[in-house]
Formats: C-alpha cells, structure tokens, sequence
C-alpha cells in the first residue's frame, strides 16, 4: 500500500437528507502536500471534512486514508477544530488537552501511557509551547489556543494534519507565527487546511482548491479567475486586499 | 436548643445524615459532568420521569403485590429508560434533544399523577406528593440506603475507569469520536449515570430539588477551579458542609430538611458568586493599573 495518497477522494456526494451540498468532488492529497481548501460559506468546507472524519457517510463515492477506509485510516489523522467547535471555557489545562491526542494508544485503558506522557512532550516542544503546559485552556490567548489544539493534534504522531480554519480571528503576525510552525511540520506530514482566509493562504501552501458544492484543484498555490468566478460570483478588489501579485497569476482557460 | 446528643441516637437521623453523605459524593463527581457539560435541562427531564416510576411501583404493588418493586425501583427503571430515549441518535435525528426531553418531563409527571390516583391506598402506603416531590429525607429507610450504597459505588468506580474518556467527551465531541471513543455510547452512559444520580439525591431533597444538589456544588467549585478532578473533590465537600448545615438548620428551626438544604446551597451560590465578581473586577482594575 506504499502507493496510496494520504488522501484520496474519489466522485464524493454529500448532504444532509434531500440538501446536496458537495457533488461529484475528487480530491488527492499527496506525501508532504500542503493544500488548502478554500470557498464561501455553505460551500460545503465543514461537509467535506466530517465526511474525511468520518462524522457522515457520503451519498455516493469513496474516501481512502493511505488506502484504508476512513473507520481504519482515521487514527493516521491529527485534526485541528475552529475555535467555537470545542468548549474553550472547559476547565483543563493546556498539558491534559494534549495528552487527550495520545487517546488513540489508551484506548478503553483507564490511564495514558508513560509512551503518551512522552508524546505529549513531545508535541508540546514541536509547537513550542512547552512552557504553557500548565495553563488553563480558558486563559490563553486566541494565537496561544490554536497552538495548543496543534500541539494535541501532533501528539497522535499523525501522518496527516487537518486545519479547520486555523487562523480565522487571529492578528496576521500570530497568522505569520502559525503558518511557520505548519510549514515546518510540513516537513514530514501532509497538511490540509480548510478556510476562507485566501489572503493568507497563496502565499503559505502548496497547492489550492476551491470548493463550492463542486471543487477545482489548482496544482499551485494560485487562486485563479474561475475560483473567484465559481467560488465568489466575483468580488475581486476585496479578496485580492493586501496580496494583489500573488492573487492573479497567468491562466490560460482549457 | 435542640438536644443534638438525643437526635443523632435516633435511627432514622443516623439514616439522614448517612443517605446526605453518600448523594454529597455522588453529587460532586456527576453533578460536574452536568455542570460542565452543560445538561442540566437533561438532568431536570430525568429527575421529574422519575415521578412516573414512582407511581408506576406504587400502582404494581397494590394490584399485583409486588412488594420487592418498590418505589426506588420504580424511579431507578423509568429515570434511565429516559436517558436512553434523550440518548437515543435515532430520535434526535427527529426531534431536537430539548424537544424530547419536555416531552419526557411532562409524561413522566403525568403518569405519576395518573398511577398515584390509581393506586388502591388501603392496599398500599402511598407517601404524599409533598413529600416525594420536595422530599423527606426522614423517610429514607435502611433498604433504601443498601441500594444507595450500590448505586453509589457502581457509578463512582465507573466514572474512575472512565475519567479520562468522559474527559474527553464533555471537552469536544469531535476529537472524542475522531480518537476512538463511541461517542453515542458513551453520551447515553453519561446519561445514565445522571439518571441514577437523579434517583439517588430524589431521597433527599425530593424530585423537584434534586438540580439543586446536582448542579449548584459543582457550579459553585467551577467558579474557583480550573481542573475537573479539583472541581469534583470541591464540589463533594461542599455538597457535604452545605446539606448538613441545611439538615441542622431544618432540625433547629423545624422547616422541611429539602427545601432547608436548597435555600442553604442556594445562599452560598449567591455568595461565592458575589466574591468571585468583586475577585475578578479587583483583578482586572489592578491590571489596568499594572498596564
């Protein structure tokens, strides 16, 4: 199986009853990739990735993790929430939220494993937030939050890394710190990230994809006319705000 | 003055104080659950079933001389088939999960009205709505306190082999399912330990009050504590300090021990709620000042 992308997506259909919100999507996330996906909300960004998590069960096509299904691929993946998708205010400190990424060697096992507590050293190091380690999560900062939701992700030693809007609401120098940690984590895993933050993201990432029910991949990290054209119906001055270069590359039309 | 010394000989008192401890333990660890996750509308749905399988036991033993389903069984059986109908992913595809749990509320008070009036009161000793709904906590037998002792152990060991997963679950539900744990299973479980909780403390304080002493010890520890297991043992002790000094006060003063020990937890609340706002304006004046 040494072949199998990290993830690969094939002709997926999505929805929730009679509301179809992604059709006929295909998608491959390579060795060492750095893709994100970006689109307007109700683009089916959130969809795709409770599909990839295994939260619903596509309509139609398939989804392949290293080969696997999703039930057997998904402890290979690390994933990174929004903010507002987990109780911020919960009483935990930082430590305890990223020994909760080793959870997958616990299993049913009532205590963590000296190799867990390792992990999560680990983890908090690769992130660089070794000394928040005692923290309250309700007492970080939006930037500091977001570094340890990375950190719990990296504790599972993931072979993939999900990012749902991972920077949305931070400050763009704590945007420029995140990126630079994902982009030396980038070294040795895949990453994907899901956000509608575009300015940031042609300038970080590898590759680009739009998705609006349906999806363009772009083998670059350009964003082209017919994803703004598709994705947004065209507010071009203010999406290309602050990174006008990198917004509209050469594209021929085929 | 009360003769404390004469009271406490009394064995229905010893039973008091013994059924107060046992809830107060109980009440800590679960009630933080509750409280942190939230679901202190599924608690109350929970508690008020409960009525119906009072009066469903009531009902069993004058018609068919059940003596052995008594009304703690009774309130055991229906409290947890209501965790597992507001658990249940099937009906909350249909129905949104408060929906269903009003519905249970209402029935489940419904039928204990209904069960209650059914029941042949020269076969059986019905105790009265007040009691049974703002409780007495005089009328806790030894049988009682055997099956509390139970319940009590099976949900505290179950919560110490689990700590970590129910962590997990009230934290974030998504890292919960996407790390292996059967999140469905798991939400239904936690209920279950309410449901049982819920019947534990009705003894005490009676259905209508059991959020009281479910909820307000652990709302008053979370507001001092920034970790759960520190939020749990908090919780106990004051669930434990609050309803004695409640149970005293009714003793001394002659006043219902339920109500006594809600108004007694309720005072606190307002208390520590006052010290910890002028704590935390203290706090951010001071900074300011710092800045």
């Amino acid at each position: 199986m040494a072949s199998s992308p990290p993830i690969e997506i094939d002709d997926l259909t999505a929805g929730y009853g009679s509301n179809i919100v992604l059709e006929g999507v295909s998608l491959r996330l390579e060795e060492k990739d750095f893709l994100a996906v970006i689109g307007p909300n109700g683009g089916g960004k959130t969809t795709l990735l409770k599909a990839i998590l295994g939260i619903i069960t596509p309509l139609k096509g398939d989804i392949r993790i290293f080969g696997e299904t999703v039930g057997n691929g998904l402890r290979k993946i690390g994933y990174v929430p929004q903010r507002g998708n987990f109780d911020s205010s919960y009483p935990i400190s930082v430590y305890d939220v990223v020994l909760m990424g080793t959870r997958v060697m616990k299993g049913y096992s009532p205590r963590y494993s000296a190799e867990c507590h390792e992990r999560t050293a680990e983890a908090l190091e690769i992130v660089g937030i070794e000394d928040l380690a005692e923290y309250s999560l309700s007492k970080l900062s939006g930037g500091q939050m977001q570094r340890a939701l990375l950190a719990r992700a990296m504790a599972g030693r993931p072979d993939i890394l999900l990012l749902d809007e991972p920077t949305a609401s931070l400050d763009p120098h704590i945007k420029e710190c995140i990126y630079d940690s994902l982009r030396r984590i980038n070294k040795d895993l895949a990453i994907m990230i899901v956000t509608h933050d575009i300015g940031v993201v042609s300038t970080h990432v590898k590759r680009v994809a739009c998705l609006n029910k349906n999806i363009i991949v772009h083998d670059e990290p350009l964003i082209t006319p017919d994803m703004l054209e598709m994705g947004y119906h065209c507010n071009v001055e203010l999406l290309a705000h602050g990174v006008p270069h990198r917004t509209y590359g050469e594209h021929d039309h085929d | 003055m009360t003769d404390w010394g004469m009271v406490l000989s009394i064995g229905l008192i010893q039973n008091m104080f013994l059924a107060t401890i046992m809830a107060s333990v109980v009440c800590g660890v679960i009630g933080t659950y509750v409280v942190v996750k939230r679901i202190v509308f599924v608690s109350g749905g929970i508690a008020h079933t409960t009525f119906g399988g009072v009066g469903f036991a009531y009902y069993l033993q004058s018609v068919y001389l059940v003596s052995w389903f008594t009304p703690m069984i009774g309130a055991i059986v229906f409290a947890v088939a209501a965790a597992l109908i507001i658990g249940s992913p099937r009906i909350n595809k249909i129905v949104r999960e408060d929906s269903t749990i009003g519905v249970l509320w209402v029935v489940g008070m419904a039928l204990g009205v209904l069960f209650i009036s059914l029941t042949d009161h020269n076969v059986v000793l019905v105790r009265s709505y007040e009691s049974i709904l703002f409780g007495n906590v005089l009328l806790v037998s030894s049988q009682n306190l055997q099956v509390m002792a139970v319940m009590g152990i099976v949900i505290l060991s179950l919560v110490a082999y689990l700590y970590r997963d129910l962590q997990i679950l009230t934290f974030d539900e998504t890292q919960a399912r996407i790390s292996g744990i059967n999140v469905t299973l798991m939400n239904i479980l936690l209920y279950v330990l309410v449901a049982l909780t819920c019947v534990f403390v009705m003894n005490i304080v009676g259905i209508v009050l059991v959020i009281a002493l479910l909820t307000l010890p652990a709302a008053i520890a979370s507001m001092f504590s920034n970790d759960l297991r520190q939020i749990m043992v908090l919780a106990t002790v004051c669930a434990l300090v609050l309803s004695f000094l409640g149970l005293v006060l009714s003793i001394e003063f002659s006043i219902p021990p339920g109500a006594s020990i809600v108004l007694t937890l309720a005072v606190f609340f307002m208390l520590s709620l006052g010290i910890k706002s002028y704590h935390d304006r203290g706090a951010v004046v001071s900074k300011a000042e710092r800045d």
